[in-house]
């Protein structure tokens, strides 16, 4: 167990700058996941801290050990691959033995670390079995027994959800953090999928071309996005064009088109602004904060209604309301949300 | 109840689910009887037939040219020094292959289809001409004995033509195609991710490669040099233009049976018994190699 520290990373592909300046550190413990679209960096900075590649600059430190030229071999940490990439040709016990074996484990203690650490991913009776006999859902359990029976400093894991499905997938999540929580190991996860980042992280590190947007709890990133770009990724958000007027009680007054609006954000804004208001803050009577404007879509969805609005200003608003109210397009709505639930980023 | 089948719409029952239709390996089949299996049955035939001075063969069967074969010295020597070649070539052409394979199957570079164009290349000129080329190549006064004197390697030119020493490096040449393309083939099936695990759980390159990749590649291994031997074995012009008597074949004593000899029972009792030996050598090495790859998928 140990701490992780990125120092200003950067990578290039011949002219291609693939990581600017990635800077993180990492605690004892914590479960970092690197989220992001695809081709933002996420899985070369993943490749980056094990080894398989070279960085152009910068530092990767293991607690107070630099790993910048070590080879992958000699990092000692446990990686989780898409693809599984169990070995075919041996069991599942011999798979979660390479490790051991490179490591001169004494038999009989390969034995036994073997039997707990597959007692922990519940696949006690598949010892034998190859891993072509098993389901996605075990293989991808062998491989993270296989990648924790080592007891390494440092767990990646690289999509490790993307080929499961839908159902198997949310029971991972869940299986997964537990796992890390109860060894206490050091994480770091790459995802695409913000939910997976949401539920089970201790911080969220999202990137966008080759840069950190925002690195902060899953509720910083939610609530309080650094960028429009980290707004977007994350979950759905409607963002008004404004200007920043002045202060006001909950932090910043903004002009827009479609009328003054109260929000909270950083300090020291000022100029051309985003206001960012989630769904499920918006209600259907006039708030703190009122838009008033006419429906053009609403769509039914059991549970609630998504509701589709245009402003005066052309500007769009997205929002859900019970199923109970049955609006039609055309019709006049008033939108009514909280100024602290109002966010202002920088345009 | 009548059949449920017959009760199925033509519309379901469709063309796809209709049984393979047999007559489709009918022109193989006739190829393959008439061109392959008839001659060779013939050529048996006539291993047991007696010698004779005014036809190919005679009226009566005899078992004389197998015993005459497996009791002379002379050609156990040739069988011998023939496998023993036909191996020596399967071994060098796959320690050449392999690397080049591995590049081919792991590069993303844009100039690997002309290092697979130079693979390819000894397939892309006629044998004839191209062991032509390998004459003047390494004649005593030839390119390989001047690169060897320049270098002053050795004081005075290597005989490499007319001897086995020319028709192996000649064959390797030929033959690394065969055993690089299913290898390539195997190698390319092998999923990356597998050996970068073997690395993030502590193996270096070298056990990577002994406890990983070699056994999962086991089956390009196994067809390339099952292709290289039989070819190598039976092999005739490149022996024939270039070994001379040194490097004399079991494919060109044969020829040499048949044609200038005119022993046409002899010949084909000959060319029977080389390939039953190749056949036991395949069959051994098939079940060796079999034992190596139970684990695969």
């Amino acid at each position: 167990m140990t701490t992780l520290t990125l120092d200003r990373i950067n990578k290039f592909y011949g002219t291609l700058h693939i990581l600017k300046d990635i800077d993180l550190k990492i605690g004892q413990g914590e479960f970092i996941s690197l989220l992001g679209p695809s081709g933002c960096g996420k899985t070369t900075t993943l490749r980056c801290i094990a080894g398989f590649e070279s960085i152009s600059d910068g530092r990767i430190r293991f607690g107070e050990r630099d790993m910048t030229n070590v080879l992958p071999e000699h990092r000692d940490l446990g990686m989780v691959f898409q693809s599984y990439a169990l070995f075919p040709h041996m069991t599942v016990a011999e798979n979660l033995s390479f490790g051991l074996e490179v490591r001169k484990v004494p038999a009989a203690e390969r034995a036994s670390r073997i039997t707990r650490v597959l007692e922990m991913v519940k696949l006690g009776e598949f010892s034998g079995r190859y891993p072509r006999e098993l389901s996605g859902g075990q293989q991808q359990r062998v491989a993270l027994a296989r990648a924790l029976v080592i007891e390494p400093q440092v767990l990646l894991l690289d999509e490790p959800l993307a080929n499961l499905d839908a159902s198997l997938r949310d029971d991972m999540r869940f299986f997964i953090r537990d796992l890390q929580q109860r060894v206490g190991i050091t994480t770091v996860y790459v995802t695409h999928d913000q939910s997976e980042a949401m539920v089970m992280s201790d911080r969220i590190v999202v990137m966008n071309r080759g840069v950190i947007e925002q690195c902060g709890a899953p509720r910083d990133i939610y609530e309080r996005p650094a960028s429009l770009m980290v707004a977007d990724f994350i979950g759905h958000s409607n963002t008004i064009p404004g200007q920043i007027r002045g202060r006001s009680e909950a932090g910043y007054l903004v002009d827009t088109a479609d009328g003054p609006l109260h929000a909270a954000g950083t300090e020291g804004l000022s100029g051309e602004v985003r206001v960012m208001i989630r769904p499920e803050n918006i209600d259907m009577a006039s708030g703190e904060n009122t838009l008033t404007g006419r429906v053009t879509k609403s769509i039914y969805q059991g549970e609630d209604c998504l509701l589709m609005v245009e402003l005066p200003s052309g500007a769009g608003v997205t929002t859900s309301v019970s199923a109970d109210f049955s609006l039609s397009a055309g019709d006049p709505v008033t939108l009514g949300f909280p100024a602290r639930k109002s966010w202002v980023i920088a345009a | 109840m009548s059949s449920v089948a017959a009760q199925i719409p033509r519309a379901i029952s469709g063309p796809k689910h209709r049984a393979p239709v047999w007559w489709m390996i009918l022109p193989a089949l006739v190829l393959l009887v008439g061109f392959l299996i008839l001659p060779y049955v013939s050529i048996v035939i006539m291993s047991f037939r007696e010698a004779s001075t005014r036809a190919v063969y005679g009226e009566g069967f005899t078992i004389a040219h197998y015993r005459d074969i497996v009791t002379d010295p002379f050609i156990w020597g040739i069988v011998w020094r023939t496998i023993r070649m036909a191996l020596i070539v399967t071994v060098a052409t796959l320690l050449l292959g392999y690397p080049v394979a591995y590049h081919l199957a792991r590069t993303r570079s844009r100039m690997s289809s002309l290092l697979y164009i130079c693979v390819i290349s000894p397939l892309l000129v006629g044998l004839v001409v191209r062991t032509f080329a390998w004459m003047i190549i390494l004649s005593n006064n030839g390119i390989a004995n001047g690169a060897l004197t320049g270098l002053g390697l050795v004081d005075r030119p290597v005989q490499l033509l007319n001897t086995q020493l020319g028709v192996t490096i000649a064959l390797i040449h030929v033959f690394l195609p065969f055993v690089i393309l299913p290898l390539l083939g195997n190698l390319q099936a092998i999923n990356p991710e597998v050996a970068l695990a073997s690395r993030s759980l502590g193996a270096s390159r070298m056990r990577t490669f002994f406890k990983v990749t070699l056994p999962l590649s086991m089956p390009g291994i196994q067809a390339g040099s099952i292709l290289v031997f039989v070819l190598s074995i039976s092999a005739y012009v490149t022996p024939a233009m270039l070994g001379g008597t040194q490097g004399r074949t079991m494919a060109v004593l044969v020829v040499q049976y048949l044609v200038d000899n005119f022993r046409w029972p002899a010949g084909a009792a000959l060319a029977i018994f080389m390939a039953l030996t190749t056949l036991a050598i395949v069959v051994v090495y098939l079940a060796l190699t079999a034992r190596a790859m139970r684990r695969l998928p």
